[in-house]
């Protein structure tokens, strides 16, 4: 337990760090590229094909981990956007900011494939479904946590410290609008298919073990990502401090040896 | 750097453009955050107390342009919580050389009536620390001699002054306490 | 009394500018006549969307309001003056919030009629839809008071505003424009209302919370 508490102490000043998730950018780099690789294989090829949907359901193996990853990096936006508005936390803050446009990719991703998909499954791309409406707002709260932070350019901690705040008041409304959303559609369209009620056949084992390799590797890449653009926030927002400068020029000579 | 501003005293801030004058200023009036050190007043229990004995006023006067420069004053009264009829309004509007104006819009003000009209909150509200940032711009010569006035009146009656200023001899001749800022 | 005080003048200051009064109204008029001219006149057409179209307009009226609700103050530095009076500044936003209702959601509430006849809204529905904003109007002015003192700071920070604004409104909408939609269907709007309702308490509840907190940091 102490171990523990330590290593949150350690975790929350900047240089330490800095120094300790330099060394998880590459295993994590690595089991990202490996584990997608071996679920796109298993999962775009090698999975048995559903029997209602053919081949075309096959892009879950990017759109379901995609929207998982969506909302998972909106919650710890929301968490780390409490650590930095509370406790005014500047790594939560580097991990905040770090993370929204990994979030907003994800949620674009799935936008994008559920559409492709929604063409062979409902003969259109774009309709508005529950799910792919509430993203399309998950897309606005992100644009939002983004858009504040750009706007006050000058003054990065203040910056970080507003677009907490939007974060978190994304994060209690977040719920309210996917409870809105599918409301409404429940009222409005009856019986609409849904993308996921559509693939029964997903408890396979053949089908479901590509997916958790896929979710893995995305949360994988999330680390990989997420770590190395908030190394740079924290280089960038603190270039003022000794363990910055000692951190960038000690790293130039074993850099350019390695 | 320390301060101890007592009643009955009065201390000047200099220093150069981009030296942090109002950055600390509007700390000390409790508006910012103070990102190093502390502000000590009275009772550490009870921190709106300095907020209720204090008056800042800073570059931006905090005159609503459509209202009155009757309505101004008995608004900052009001939110102040200070109750003060008709009358005392008028005096203080008169005392800044703005009597007649009181049914005037504070946008139909030159700047340094504008000036006047915030200063004279100082001499309603009757807070005893006043913290102001640069006081003197855009008064003309016999505004300065005014503030001067009412400044040194507002010393010798038991209250405390903290102000910016440069290009302002006369008020380093009166002040108890010199603080100059350099850039960083 | 510091809550009046301030409520006061804020619906004075929006009185003495007269065109604050007025703008959402004009605005709600002049979209409202572009619908039939792109969609035809026919009244049949024109009935079936107005649920939506009054409730939207009444929402992108206020919207267009809600950027100066801190910003003139800020700017002004009347902010200051509140800010140091010892006043919670969660109390101010809300006084803000109810002057702002005042003066820009009552006039929404009281127009919404004109509109839904411009648009053939079926007469029974009428009741329902003032009913429906004067729920939601107070929604409007507290979250408009957040995102006005999120980007009070920013130059042109309007469509921000409708950014940060738009995702907490999409539930107020289903909602709201759902009564109105369920009662021209001969429905019974109670479910929606009540949802509505929930929503208003909610934000009476919080946003002037994170309103404050919002102050505190552009002060900072």
């Amino acid at each position: 337990m102490n171990r523990i508490i330590k290593f949150y102490h350690e975790c929350g000043s900047p240089p330490s760090f800095y120094r300790i998730t330099g060394h998880w950018l590459r295993p994590m780099f690595w089991l990202a590229l490996t584990l997608s690789i071996y679920g796109l294989i298993d999962g775009l090829f090698l999975a048995p094909e559903d029997y209602q949907q053919g081949d075309s359901y096959r892009i879950i193996f990017v759109h379901v981990p995609a929207a998982w990853m969506s909302l998972f990096i909106y919650a710890i936006i929301g968490i780390a956007g409490i650590m930095t508005f509370v406790w005014r936390m500047k790594v939560a803050e580097a991990v905040m900011m770090a993370s929204v446009p990994i979030g907003a990719l994800f949620t674009a991703v799935t936008l994008l494939t559920g559409m492709l998909w929604g063409k062979p499954m409902w003969g259109t791309y774009w309709d508005w479904d529950a799910r792919m409406t509430s993203e399309l707002i998950l897309l606005f709260l992100y644009i939002g946590v983004f858009g504040i932070y750009a706007a006050y350019d000058e003054d990065p901690r203040k910056a970080a410290r507003l677009a907490s705040l939007v974060a978190i008041i994304g994060l209690v409304n977040l719920p309210i609008i996917r409870y809105s959303v599918e409301w409404w559609t429940s009222i409005h369209q009856g019986s609409s298919i849904s993308l996921m009620e559509g693939s029964t056949g997903i408890r396979d084992w053949d089908m479901l073990r590509p997916l958790l390799v896929m979710a893995l590797a995305t949360k994988f890449y999330f680390i990989y990502s997420m770590l190395s653009r908030a190394r740079i926030y924290l280089l960038r927002t603190e270039k003022q401090k000794q363990w910055v400068q000692k951190a960038v020029l000690g790293a130039q000579p074993s850099g350019g040896a390695s | 750097m320390s301060l101890a501003l007592k009643p009955g005293e009065l201390a000047v801030i200099a220093g150069p453009n981009g030296s942090g004058k109002t950055t600390l200023l509007e700390a000390l009036a409790g508006l910012s955050r103070l990102t190093v050190g502390e502000r000590q007043y009275g009772a550490a229990e009870h921190p709106d107390d300095w907020l209720a004995n204090s008056h800042y006023l800073g570059h931006k006067l905090g005159n609503k342009a459509n209202l009155t420069c009757a309505e101004n004053l008995a608004f900052v009264a009001q939110m102040n919580q200070v109750t003060c009829p008709q009358q005392d309004i008028e005096a203080a509007l008169e005392q800044a050389g703005l009597a007649g104006h009181e049914y005037q819009h504070a946008s139909d003000l030159s700047a340094g009536q504008k000036k006047r009209l915030a200063l004279s909150r100082l001499l309603l509200l009757g807070k005893t620390y006043w913290l102001l940032d640069e006081p003197f711009v855009n008064l003309d010569h016999a505004g300065c001699d005014w503030l001067y006035a009412i400044i040194e009146c507002h010393v010798q009656q038991g209250g405390a002054v903290l102000l910016s200023a440069h290009d302002q001899q006369r008020i380093h001749d009166l002040a108890d306490h010199h603080i100059t800022l350099q850039p960083i | 009394m510091q809550f009046w005080s301030l409520m006061k003048r804020d619906v004075l200051v929006a009185w003495r500018k007269k065109s604050n009064l007025y703008q959402p109204l004009v605005f709600q008029l002049l979209i409202v006549t572009m619908f039939p001219l792109g969609l035809g006149a026919g009244a049949q057409t024109l009935s079936k969307i107005a649920p939506a179209v009054v409730w939207i307009l009444a929402l992108l009226s206020t919207l267009i309001t809600l950027e100066n609700i801190f910003k003139d103050d800020y700017e002004d530095g009347s902010l200051d003056v509140y800010v140091l009076s010892g006043m919670s500044l969660s109390l101010a936003a809300l006084s803000k919030a109810t002057a702002h209702w005042i003066t820009t959601g009552i006039p929404v509430v009281l127009f919404a009629p004109v509109i839904g006849m411009l648009l053939h809204l079926p007469g029974h529905a009428y009741g329902i839809l003032m009913l429906s904003l004067l729920l939601a109007t107070p929604i409007f002015s507290l979250l408009g008071t957040v995102g006005s003192a999120l980007i009070m700071n920013i130059k042109n920070g309007g469509m921000l505003l409708s950014v940060l604004v738009m995702p907490l409104l999409a539930p107020v909408l289903i909602f709201g424009a759902g009564a109105v939609l369920e009662t021209t269907l001969g429905n019974t709007a109670m479910n929606h209302l009540l949802l509505l309702l929930g929503c208003t308490v909610l934000s009476v509840t919080l946003a002037p919370l994170a309103a404050a907190a919002a102050v505190r940091i552009n002060l900072e």
